[in-house]
């Protein structure tokens, strides 16, 4: 795809590898694409938690049209993102699931919530500063005694 | 009847009983009867319909228990015997407990009211045939009860199906009755059957001009009986066991049981109605007299219904179930019209002539 | 006055009919579902972050528990991943090994599916036929690999051991499209059937692709999407997808007995080539110490349920820095919430079972 429309439109997005890396604005890039290129599958949303403490969004796009695979990735500075659940409804599923595993709050995914993990979990497990404390799977009979 | 009646008063004669008390015992007898008939029955037809499962499916069904796993149905009744009887926290005790019973009872007496032989009905009355009806519906009434006292939506699901089901199917098989009940001029099981009477055997039954009748009634015997592909109420994919799903131990194997002595009767009420009942096919007994016609007038009721219910078991191994929507509308959109005009065509067939020559 | 009143039903963890953990929270109004909320997570094995703590080759017999029936395909993935990280060819017969594995593999998943879709709509005898057709499947899987689901029988850069039994394949091959037309026989002419399917759950092309559903589900909504054809794994195979335009619960039954039919022909054309093969030469990939070079690698199979694809992001340690998996299935829970609402009980356990939904999957 074209990547100098990209830029004059998205500030600052550069090409790293395979993959499209842009500051912000998630939301728009991904309607931008979705409206222009024939991307209709969001296939999935990966989250990286980077040694250097921030968390990594790729995107991975694909059109079912020309079999054509694009990853966008941004860089997240807190732990704050766009959601883009109103472009794919596939990504409310993965939002929620980078929510319980790395704790990315999507403004705009209005159900968040945990899935793999309890309600009452700290901590987000994939986080690679998440402290593994094996005394909280330990049974609890005040704790748990239905 | 009255020949059993006549051993037993000339039994107690000879011991110097009085006749009075001969009267008022007599009755007990056939419950008896029916009692441990209706339990050997149950426990062959669970192990039959299990083996013939098995065979439709390429298995082996139960061989473990006994030989051919004949003792299997056994051994699960008395596993089920031994199991702790959980009545739920928040249910309704006393309807729990009653619906059991209610199930029970009403088959009892709807066994009693089929004629197994030309000497051997137990209630013979003149129009048995309603009374049957009433009887075989009411197992309906306690299946809503154990699904409402269940406190389980599951189980309230599977009664309000079954109430919707047996209502709507209840009429198609009505009228379909009303046809037979047209064609012998009687409401008597008995005399229904004798009706059914021709030199030609199998030609007399009523199942040949009323074809149509014989299959709807079967079908809506299946509905009944929530026999596959009508078996909603109890949905094993859908509604876990549907109104049993909280029953456990005895109380579990009462429904259970109870199922099958249900569809053992329908089964012999269909053959009563449409397949001569305990006439012979061939037009004449093997036996000419004697107690032994008795007995093979009961063999061959026995052996129409076993037919009836392979057929039922090979439908249980074909069909996946219908939906709700569809078993309704099947019912009220097909069956019910269809049955009127099996009900006209048996007028016509029976006084076609009559009006003709008016 | 009538006043509307809803209640809400648990249909799940515990329900015969979720094929295995899967919890709906039903809002019901009567019969019909107003609204459907899936909650997974009984079964999460926390596999993601299994791999960050192991090294691959510790990881690699863990992976075919992801999805329990079809174990290949996660494997495949795995060794993929690793293959591509340090450039390794695979030879002809590996790659004909492992394609004849993955389609019977895939068949197996199928027939499973089809049993115990005619079980959720109330048929019992299909399961049993479906599962002796499965069973020569597995008996042939526990042949050369010794387990029946949980292989681990590729390896880094190969297989485990050279193939062999091959006469056991050409009789599944040989007896298994008569016994899919037994099948379409007894189900798919079946009036019964017929009514509860067709026109049930009708999944738009539209929706079926926001929802990022792929696989079976979406060719049967008449999208042309089939990975295999991208697939260096499967170069010099001739494949044939199966589109259908039913978009509707019996289009995907119809989807899946055809491409067991497909998958057949590609396992005889496997078949073929490695009987005439000679004995196995395989560059194998040294598990131990196994480093991956720095950076991102991507692979991705067209799985019985899905598009499966593993994502590992390695910093040349032993283990991986981040290992993602994406399954087909999750999608396809999630789609339940649009796609029961509306509809009657009986139809969504009936909808819900043509999605071909496994809960090992789903959670990881």
């Amino acid at each position: 795809m074209d990547l100098n429309k990209f830029r004059e439109m998205f500030q600052g997005c550069e090409l790293a590898g395979n993959k499209i890396l842009i500051k912000s604005r998630m939301h728009d890039v991904i309607k931008f694409v979705t409206e222009n290129y024939p991307y209709d599958i969001l296939k999935e949303i990966t989250a990286i938690h980077n040694p250097d403490g921030r968390i990594e969004l790729i995107y991975n796009l694909y059109s079912t049209v020309d079999e054509e695979t694009l990853l966008i990735s941004i860089l997240l500075d807190g732990n704050e993102a766009e959601s883009v659940s109103d472009i794919f409804d596939s990504a409310r599923a993965d939002e929620n699931e980078i929510f319980d595993l790395f704790g990315v709050k999507f403004s705009g995914n209005d159900d968040l919530k945990r899935l793999y993990m309890p309600e009452d979990w700290e901590g987000h497990p994939l986080r690679k500063d998440y402290v593994q404390d094996d005394t909280r799977l330990a049974w609890n009979d005040d704790k748990n005694n239905v | 009847m009255n020949y059993l009646y006549f051993l037993y008063i000339e039994f107690l004669q000879k011991h110097n009983i009085p006749q009075l008390f001969g009267d008022i015992t007599f009755y007990f007898i056939p419950f008896c009867i029916i009692a441990a008939a209706l339990l050997v029955v149950v426990i062959v037809l669970v192990l039959v319909e299990r083996k013939f499962l098995g065979f439709f499916t390429q298995r082996k069904g139960p061989n473990r228990v006994g030989w051919w796993g004949l003792l299997q149905t056994i051994a699960d009744a008395l596993k089920l015997l031994c199991k702790e009887n959980i009545t739920p926290d928040k249910a309704d005790k006393f309807l729990f407990n009653l619906a059991p019973i209610l199930v029970f009872v009403p088959m009892f007496a709807a066994l009693g009211v089929i004629p197994y032989s030309s000497e051997f009905t137990f209630i013979n009355t003149s129009t048995n045939v309603i009374l049957y009806l009433i009887l075989a519906a009411f197992p309906v009434l306690s299946i809503f009860l154990a699904g409402w006292a269940s406190n389980n939506k599951y189980s309230l699901f599977g009664a309000a199906r079954c109430i919707a089901q047996v209502l709507s199917y209840e009429l198609p098989m009505t009228f379909v009755i009303l046809s037979v009940a047209v064609l012998a001029s009687s409401l008597n099981l008995t005399e229904i059957t004798l009706a059914q009477t021709s030199k030609y055997g199998a030609f007399g039954w009523f199942a040949l001009p009323c074809i149509l009748g014989f299959v709807i009634m079967f079908i809506c015997m299946l509905a009944e009986l929530n026999r596959c592909p009508f078996d909603l109420p109890e949905a094993e994919s859908e509604l876990i066991c549907g109104y049993n799903t909280e029953y456990s131990g005895m109380r579990f194997a009462i429904f259970y049981l109870s199922e099958y002595a249900m569809m053992f009767a329908n089964a012999m009420f269909l053959a009563i109605l449409f397949l001569g009942g305990y006439l012979s096919p061939f037009g004449k007994y093997f036996f000419s007299a004697g107690p032994f016609v008795y007995f093979e007038q009961a063999f061959w009721l026995f052996l129409k219904a076993a037919v009836l219910i392979f057929i039922m078991i090979w439908i249980r191994a074909a069909l996946p179930r219908l939906a709700i929507y569809d078993l309704l509308k099947f019912s009220w959109v097909i069956l019910l019209p269809l049955s009127i005009i099996n009900l006209f065509a048996a007028v016509l067939i029976k006084f076609g002539g009559a009006i003709w020559a008016a | 006055m009538m006043t509307k009143t809803t209640f809400k039903l648990n249909l799940g963890p515990q329900h015969p009919s979720t094929h295995g953990v899967l919890r709906l929270l039903l809002e019901l109004d009567g019969e019909k579902i107003i609204s459907c909320e899936p909650d997974v997570g009984y079964l999460h094995r926390g596999m993601e972050k299994m791999a960050e703590q192991m090294s691959y080759i510790q990881y690699l017999p863990t992976v075919d528990r992801i999805d329990y029936l079809a174990g290949f395909f996660y494997s495949e993935l795995l060794c993929r991943i690793v293959e591509n990280a340090m450039e390794v060819e695979l030879p002809d017969k590996v790659r004909a090994i492992r394609v004849m594995l993955l389609e019977l593999n895939r068949i197996s998943s199928h027939l499973l599916w089809v049993g115990a879709f005619l079980m959720d709509l109330g048929a019992v005898s299909p399961f049993f036929y479906a599962f002796r057709e499965r069973e020569m499947i597995l008996r042939y899987f526990e042949k050369i690999s010794g387990q029946r689901m949980m292989y681990n029988y590729f390896v880094f850069g190969g297989v485990r051991h050279d193939i062999g039994f091959l006469e056991d394949v050409e009789e599944i091959i040989s007896i298994l499209p008569g016994k899919i037309d037994d099948y379409e026989k007894i189900i798919t002419e079946n009036p019964i059937f017929i009514r509860r399917t067709v026109e049930k759950g009708i999944l738009q092309k539209e929706m079926a692709l926001n929802n990022g559903i792929t696989g079976v589900n979406l060719r049967a909504s008449g999208v042309d999407f089939d990975l295999r054809f991208e697939d260096s794994l499967y170069r010099g195979f001739d494949i044939k997808t199966i589109v259908l335009d039913g978009k509707d619960s019996f289009a995907r039954y119809k989807a899946r007995i055809l491409e067991m039919r497909e998958s057949i022909k590609i396992v005889a054309q496997a078949l073929e080539y490695l009987k005439k093969s000679g004995s196995l030469e395989q560059r194998l990939i040294n598990p131990i110490n196994l480093k991956l070079p720095e950076g991102d690698y991507f692979a991705d199979i067209e799985a019985p349920r899905g598009t499966a694809s593993c994502f590992v992001r390695s910093y040349g340690d032993k283990n991986p820095y981040r290992l993602k998996w994406r399954t087909g299935s999750y999608y396809s829970v999630n789609l339940l919430r649009k796609l029961l609402a509306g509809e009657y009980l009986n139809d969504a356990i009936a909808i819900a079972g043509s999605l071909d939904i496994i809960l090992p999957e789903v959670d990881k």
